[in-house]
C-alpha cells in the first residue's frame, strides 16, 4: 500500500529543469532578436510586432506604452513565453525562450518569471494562500515549506488577516494585491505586468502600483510593464512605445518632462 | 406598421444558428444522447413490433374472414364428423376445415413453415386467394388473388398426395418454380412435397403475410400429421351470435366455441411481458439520454448569462428567451430524432433476429424476413425524443428565463444556488425513494406500476448524487491534497464548484453503470438459478425426444415402438414419459364433488397454461417446491396415485396469486375438472405456467396417449456415454428421434438461456455508449469552460504534464465516484429486478447471486469511460497556446 501511494506521489512530482544546458552568450538579461508575431484571422493576417530588436538589463524597470491593440501584451506574452513568435528569439539571462520545447519553457517560467495580468486571474476554487502558494507547489514545494514565506509576503502587501479567504470575497484591489504575492512569492528575476492598474480605480491603482515598485525595485528585479497610463512611466528606467508593430525609446520624453 | 408590443424572434434565431456553427461539437452530443435513446426504443419497438406483426398478418391471412373457430380442447384435435354434421345435418354452410402443424423447411433455409391443410371447396368464403378463380390473368386484379396456374395446378393439388401450394414471395426469394420438389421434415422425418402451385395473393400485406406458410389439402395434412379423421379446427363465418346457437346446441364437451380475434389476443398476451421488459430496458437510454441533455442545454444556458444579460437590457422579453432556450432545443431534438430514427431501423433489422428467437424458443413460432416500418412506432419515437428534450431543457429554459437584466449572473451565483439547494435535493431523494418503493410494494400492482418504482429509485439516486458529491468531496480535498500535493486539492474543489454539471455527469454515468450492475447480477442469478434447477431437475440419465422445430419446444411425439424398445434394454433402470399441452385454466379454489371444499374463496383464472403428464418423477425427488401441503411430505406419490396435481409458481403468480391456492380446476375434454394442489413448484421452462398431472388421469381426460419426451434411467455402474450410443446405433437412420445425455441436455438449455439475454446484454452495451457520450460531453463543457483558468495556472507554471493530470484527476474522480454510487444503486436495481419484475412478468422466483465481478467490472467501467471522456479535452488544452487560453478564445 506505502508503495503505491509513493507510487502515486513520484507520478504527480514535476522533474528537473532543463534549461541550463541551452543558454547561449547574449547582451543584457533580456534580449530580443528580430522578433516578429503574426496573427491568423480566417483567412487574413495581421502582424503585431515586426522585426523587434531590444536588450533590456537586470534590475530594469522598462514600461511599454501604446494604445488598445498595439501589441503591449503580446510582447509580455512571448518574453514569458506563453505565446509563441512568428520569428525571431527572446533570451532571458542567455536562455532562448522560445527555442525551449513547452514543457522547458513552463518550467522556466515557473522558475524565472512572474506575470501579474490586468484581471488578477486569481483561481477561485483556492484560497488567498495557496493561489499565492500555487507556483511553488506546482514546482513541488510541499506547501508547509513555503506557507511562512507566502504569509509574509501577504503581509508585505496588507493582506495578513485575508490569508484563508477565497477570491471572491476580496475586492478587486486586494485581488490585484494577492496576484503580486503570486508572482512574487517564488522570487522570480523578471516580472511582467499587463496592466496591472487597469482594471482598477485611480486611487487603489496607485496604492497597487506603489506597492509593485517596492517590492520589485527594491529587490533588483527586472520588472516590464505595459501600460495605457503615462504618469506611471515618470517612474520607469526606460519607456518604450510600441505602435506600427514596432518599438521607440521615449525615455527621453519622460526624463524631459521631468527635468522641466 | 409594427405595433409597439409586438416583439420578433428572428434576431434570436440568427444569435442561435450562429452559436450551434460555433460550437458544433457541443450540439452534435445533444443530437447524438437524442440520436441513441431513441434508436434504442425505436429499434425494440420496430422489432417487437416487426415479429407480432409477422405473426398478426400471418394469422389473419390465414384466418381470411374467419370469425369464429371451433377447437378441440385436447391436442388430438377435432373428430370430424363434427364438420361433416355441421354441413349436412345443420347445413352451416359458412365452415372450413383445417388440419395445421409445423415442418422444417429444408430447401428453404431451414425455416419453420406452417403447413396448412385445407378443404379447396371449402375455402372460397374464408380465404378469397385460394378460392379465387383459377385463371392467371385475374392475379393482377383487385380480387383476392390466386394460384394461377390452371386447372392442372387445382386437379394435382386435390388429387395428388403431398402436393404443396406456397407464396410468390417465397418462390421467387428461393427460386422455387411449380414442379418443384421441396424437402421437408416433420419431427425429424423426412417428407418430399410437390409445388403445384405458387400463390399470387393481389394485397401485398397478404403476400408478405404467407411468407413462412404452404398449404396443401386437407387429406395430405391429415397423412402427414397423423390426424385421419381429426382436424386442427373448423373455421367458421358468422354475422351474429345468433347464427351460432344451432352449432352450439351440438358441440360436445371435447371442443370449444371461440371468436378468432379472442385466440389472436390470447397468443399477443403470453409475449406482452416479454416485450415490456424490452421496452422498459430501452427506455433507459432514453433516460441516460435526457441527464446529457439537461447538461447541454444548462451549459448552453451558463455560457449566454451575460448575453442574456444584455439581451433582456436591450428589450428581450423573459418569454423570448424561454422561448430561444426551447426552440433550439426542439431544433435540436427534431435532428437527433430523425437520426435516432434512421439508427433505430438499422439497429432494429440487426435485433429483429434475437427478439424472434427467443419468442420462437418461449412462445409461438414466427418467422420475421424484415421489420416492418410501423408509422405509429416511428411517430412515437419522434415524439419520445422530442418530449424527451423538451422536458430536460424545461429547467435551463426557466433558468434563461430568470437572468436579470441589470446583471449577467454569474456561474458562481448558480453554483451557490445549487449549494442552497441540496438539502432541497436530500429531502426529493427521501420522498422519491419511499415513492418508488410504495410503487413497488403494491400487490399485483402490474408491470407498468413496478417499472415506475424501479424508475422512481433511479431517479432518486440521481437526485441524491449533487449532495452526495458536495460531501465526499470535502472529504477528498484534504485527502488527496496530503497524497498528491496541490493537483489533489484543486480536482475536488473544482468538481465542487461545477456541482451543477459534474452531478449531472456523475448521475448520468451511474445510472448507466447502476443498469450494467443490477442487469448482470439479475441474468446472473437467473443463470444460477436455472443451473441449480436443471441439476435438481434433470436426473435422468437420457433424454429421448423428436427433433423439435424451435429450439426448446417438442413439436411432435415419440413412436410408441421406441417407447417398447427401450423398456426392454437391460441396461435401463427405469423409464419415465412425459407428455405436454395447452390448457385453459378456469379458476382455482373452485369446490367440486370428489375434491376436498377449499376454505378459501374462488378466484378466476382462465388463462393458458402447460399441463404435463407424467408417470414418474424425473427428478427422482429432488425437484425444488416453493410450498408442499401440510399434510404431506413429497408430492409426488400424491400425484401418482391420482390424488392431486402440482402447480408451477409461474401459474400461481401470473394469475395474481400469492398464496398457494387449495385446488385448480382446468378445462378438459370431458368438461372442467378441479384437482386438489399438493404442491407448487418452481419451473424455469414456462413463463405461462405449468400443471404437473399424472399420465393415467390425463390419457383417460383427454384422449392423448402420445408421449412427447422419455426419460431414461440407467442402472448404476453402467455408463451413459455408451447407453447414448448404443440407443443412436439401434436406432440409426431414424431421423425422429433424439437421444441425449443429461449433460447435453443442460448444455443446450443454458444456450437458449444465453441467446434469450444477448439483447440485454446489447442493451446494456447502449446504455453505456449512451452515459459515455454524456460523460464526455459534460466534461468537455466543464474544461472548455475552464479554458481561461487552465491558462492561468499553466502562465504560472504548471506544466501541460500537470495540466493532464489534474484533467484526468478530475475525470477520474467523477467516474470513481459515479461507479461508488452505481453499486448501491445496482444492488438496489438487482433486487428490484428479480424479486419484483420478474417475479411480474414471469411468474418466476430467483435466488439473488452476488458476483464481486460483476461491481468492480462496473466500476472499473465507470473510471475508465471517465478517464477516456477526459483525454480529449486535455489533449486539447496542452495543444491550445497558453495566451490563448487565457484570452479565453
Amino acid at each position: 500500500m506505502g508503495s503505491m501511494i509513493s507510487q502515486v506521489q513520484r507520478w504527480f512530482q514535476p522533474s528537473a529543469t532543463s534549461w541550463e544546458t541551452v543558454k547561449q552568450p547574449s547582451q543584457g538579461f533580456i534580449e530580443l532578436r528580430h522578433l516578429s508575431k503574426i496573427f491568423t484571422e480566417g483567412t487574413s493576417e495581421r502582424q503585431v510586432l515586426n522585426d523587434l530588436t531590444l536588450i533590456v538589463e537586470e534590475g530594469q524597470f522598462v514600461v511599454l506604452l501604446g494604445q488598445s491593440g498595439s501589441g503591449k501584451s503580446t510582447l509580455l506574452n512571448l518574453i514569458s513565453g506563453i505565446e509563441r513568435p512568428s520569428g525571431g528569439t527572446v533570451l532571458i539571462d542567455g536562455v532562448p525562450v522560445t527555442d525551449l520545447n513547452e514543457r522547458a519553457c513552463t518550467l522556466f517560467r515557473r522558475d524565472q518569471i512572474g506575470i501579474i495580468f490586468q484581471f488578477f486571474n486569481l483561481i477561485p476554487t483556492l484560497t488567498v494562500l495557496e493561489n499565492v502558494t500555487l507556483p511553488q507547489e506546482l514546482a513541488g514545494s510541499a506547501p508547509q515549506d513555503v506557507e511562512a514565506q507566502a504569509r509574509a509576503l501577504l503581509e508585505r502587501v496588507g493582506l495578513g488577516d485575508r490569508a484563508e479567504a477565497y477570491p471572491d470575497k476580496l475586492s478587486g484591489g486586494q485581488q490585484q494585491r494577492v496576484a503580486i504575492a503570486r508572482a512574487l512569492v517564488h522570487e522570480p528575476r523578471l516580472i511582467l505586468a499587463d496592466e496591472p492598474t487597469g482594471n482598477l480605480d485611480e486611487e487603489t491603482g496607485d496604492t497597487v502600483l506603489q506597492l509593485l515598485l517596492d517590492l520589485t525595485r527594491n529587490a533588483q528585479k527586472t520588472l516590464i510593464m505595459a501600460t495605457h497610463n503615462p504618469a506611471i512611466a515618470k517612474a520607469a528606467d526606460r519607456v518604450l512605445r510600441v505602435h506600427d508593430g514596432r518599438i521607440d525609446d521615449a525615455t527621453a520624453e519622460f526624463t524631459e518632462a521631468i527635468v522641466a | 406598421m409594427q405595433s409597439p408590443t409586438s416583439v420578433t424572434n428572428a434576431p434570436l434565431w440568427r444569435l442561435a444558428w450562429r452559436r450551434i456553427r460555433r460550437r458544433p461539437f457541443q450540439y452534435v452530443l445533444f443530437i447524438l444522447g437524442i440520436a441513441i435513446g431513441v434508436a434504442m426504443m425505436v429499434s425494440i419497438d420496430l422489432a417487437n413490433g416487426s415479429a407480432q406483426r409477422a405473426f398478426e398478418l400471418s394469422t389473419d391471412a390465414i384466418a381470411g374472414r374467419t370469425t369464429h373457430r371451433i377447437e378441440a380442447i385436447s391436442p388430438v384435435g377435432v373428430d370430424e364428423s363434427l364438420y361433416r354434421t355441421l354441413r349436412q345435418e345443420i347445413g352451416y354452410a359458412r365452415s372450413a376445415p383445417i388440419v395445421e402443424g409445423y415442418v422444417v423447411a429444408e430447401d428453404l433455409d431451414r425455416q419453420p413453415m406452417r403447413l396448412v391443410g385445407v378443404d379447396f371447396f371449402a375455402e372460397a368464403p374464408f380465404r378469397s386467394y385460394l378460392g379465387g378463380s383459377g385463371d392467371a390473368s385475374d392475379s393482377g386484379s383487385n380480387s383476392g388473388g390466386t394460384f394461377g396456374q390452371g386447372v392442372g395446378a387445382l386437379t394435382a393439388f386435390l388429387t395428388e398426395p403431398d402436393t404443396v401450394i406456397l407464396a410468390q414471395n417465397t418462390a421467387a426469394q428461393y427460386g422455387i418454380q411449380v414442379g418443384d420438389r421441396l424437402r421437408l421434415t416433420l419431427a425429424g422425418q423426412p417428407l418430399l412435397a410437390h409445388v403445384v402451385g405458387i400463390l399470387q395473393p393481389a394485397n401485398a400485406l397478404t403476400r408478405d403475410a404467407l411468407g413462412n406458410v404452404l398449404f396443401t389439402d386437407i387429406a395430405s395434412a391429415q397423412e402427414i400429421f397423423g390426424m385421419q379423421g381429426r382436424l386442427s379446427h373448423i373455421d367458421l363465418i358468422a354475422d351474429s351470435d345468433e347464427e351460432l346457437a344451432p352449432i352450439r346446441a351440438i358441440l360436445p364437451d371435447s371442443v370449444k366455441l371461440e371468436t378468432a380475434q379472442a385466440q389472436k389476443n390470447a397468443v399477443q398476451q403470453m409475449t406482452a411481458a416479454f416485450e415490456l421488459n424490452l421496452t422498459a430496458l430501452s427506455l433507459l437510454a432514453l433516460v441516460v439520454g435526457m441527464f446529457l441533455i439537461y447538461n447541454t442545454v444548462t451549459f448552453s444556458v451558463i455560457q449566454r448569462r451575460s448575453l442574456f444579460g444584455t439581451l433582456r437590457c436591450i428589450g428581450v422579453t423573459q418569454g423570448q428567451l424561454f422561448q430561444l432556450i426551447l426552440g433550439e432545443s426542439l431544433a435540436l431534438s427534431i435532428v437527433g430524432s430523425v437520426l435516432g430514427l434512421g439508427l433505430g431501423v438499422v439497429l432494429g433489422r440487426s435485433i429483429v433476429g434475437l427478439i424472434t428467437q427467443s419468442i420462437n424458443d418461449f412462445y409461438f413460432v414466427v418467422s420475421v424476413r424484415d421489420i416492418s416500418l410501423s408509422r405509429f412506432t416511428l411517430i412515437k419515437g419522434m415524439v419520445i425524443g422530442i418530449t424527451a428534450a423538451l422536458v430536460a431543457s424545461l429547467i435551463p429554459a426557466i433558468e434563461a428565463m430568470g437572468t436579470s437584466p441589470q446583471s449577467s449572473l454569474q456561474r458562481s451565483t448558480l453554483e451557490s444556488k445549487v449549494q442552497q439547494v441540496l438539502p432541497w435535493l436530500v429531502g426529493a431523494w427521501a420522498l422519491f425513494t419511499l415513492g418508488g418503493i410504495g410503487l413497488l410494494s403494491i400487490k399485483n400492482g402490474g408491470l407498468v406500476i413496478a417499472f415506475g418504482g424501479l424508475f422512481a429509485i433511479l431517479l432518486a439516486a440521481a437526485l441524491l448524487t449533487p449532495p452526495m458529491t458536495a460531501l465526499l468531496m470535502q472529504w477528498l480535498s484534504p485527502l488527496l491534497n496530503s497524497l498528491v500535493g496541490m493537483l489533489g486539492k484543486m480536482a475536488p474543489r473544482d468538481i465542487t464548484r461545477s456541482l451543477s454539471r459534474t452531478s449531472i455527469a456523475i448521475a448520468s454515468l451511474m445510472v448507466a453503470v447502476s443498469v450494467i450492475v443490477g442487469v448482470s447480477v439479475m441474468v446472473g442469478s437467473f443463470r444460477t438459478t436455472v443451473v441449480q434447477w436443471l441439476d435438481q431437475t434433470l436426473q435422468a440419465d437420457i433424454y429421448v425426444t423428436p427433433p423439435s422445430t424451435t429450439a426448446n419446444r417438442v413439436l411432435g411425439s415419440v413412436d410408441p415402438t421406441v417407447v417398447e424398445a427401450a423398456y426392454s434394454w437391460p441396461e435401463i433402470d427405469h423409464i419415465v414419459t412425459y407428455n405436454d399441452a395447452d390448457v385453459e385454466v378456469i379458476a382455482f379454489n373452485r369446490e367440486a364433488s370428489g375434491v376436498p371444499a377449499p376454505d378459501a374463496p374462488e378466484i378466476t383464472v382462465n388463462r393458458t397454461a402447460k399441463v404435463i403428464s407424467a408417470d414418474g418423477d424425473v427428478s427422482s425427488g429432488k425437484r425444488p417446491y416453493a410450498w408442499i401441503r401440510d399434510d404431506i411430505r413429497d408430492p409426488w406419490p400424491q400425484l401418482d396415485a391420482g390424488e392431486g396435481v402440482i402447480i408451477s409458481e409461474a401459474l400461481m403468480l401470473r394469475a395474481g396469486v400469492s398464496e398457494p391456492p387449495q385446488t385448480v380446476t382446468l378445462e378438459s375434454p370431458q368438461g372442467p375438472m378441479t384437482f386438489p394442489i399438493v404442491a407448487v413448484f418452481y419451473d424455469y421452462s414456462s413463463d405461462r405456467g405449468t400443471i404437473l398431472l399424472d399420465s393415467d388421469i390425463y390419457i383417460a381426460a383427454w384422449q392423448d396417449p402420445s408421449i412427447a419426451s422419455l426419460g431414461l434411467f440407467v442402472k448404476p455402474g453402467i455408463d451413459v456415454d455408451s447407453v447414448v450410443a448404443r440407443l443412436r446405433d439401434t436406432f440409426k437412420g431414424r431421423q425422429d428421434l433424439v437421444a441425449q445425455s443429461n449433460r447435453n441436455l443442460r448444455q443446450g438449455s443454458l444456450e437458449i438461456f444465453d441467446r434469450t439475454f444477448a439483447i440485454t446484454g446489447a442493451l446494456r452495451l447502449l446504455a453505456v455508449v449512451v452515459a459515455f457520450i454524456g460523460v464526455l460531453s459534460a466534461l468537455m463543457s466543464l474544461q472548455l469552460e475552464r479554458t481561461r483558468e487552465l491558462g492561468i495556472l499553466r502562465a504560472n507554471g504548471m506544466t501541460p504534464q500537470q495540466m493532464w493530470q489534474l484533467t484526468l484527476l478530475e475525470t477520474g474522480i467523477m467516474g470513481s465516484l459515479a461507479g461508488l454510487f452505481a453499486m448501491p444503486l445496482g444492488y438496489a436495481l438487482a433486487w428490484i429486478l428479480i424479486y419484483v419484475i420478474n417475479v411480474r412478468s414471469f411468474g418466476w422466483t430467483l435466488q439473488m447471486q452476488i458476483q464481486p465481478s460483476y461491481f468492480w467490472q462496473a466500476g472499473l467501467v465507470a473510471v475508465v469511460a471517465a478517464l477516456l471522456a477526459g483525454v480529449y479535452p486535455a489533449w486539447r488544452l496542452g495543444r491550445m497556446p497558453v495566451a490563448t487560453a487565457i484570452r479565453g478564445e
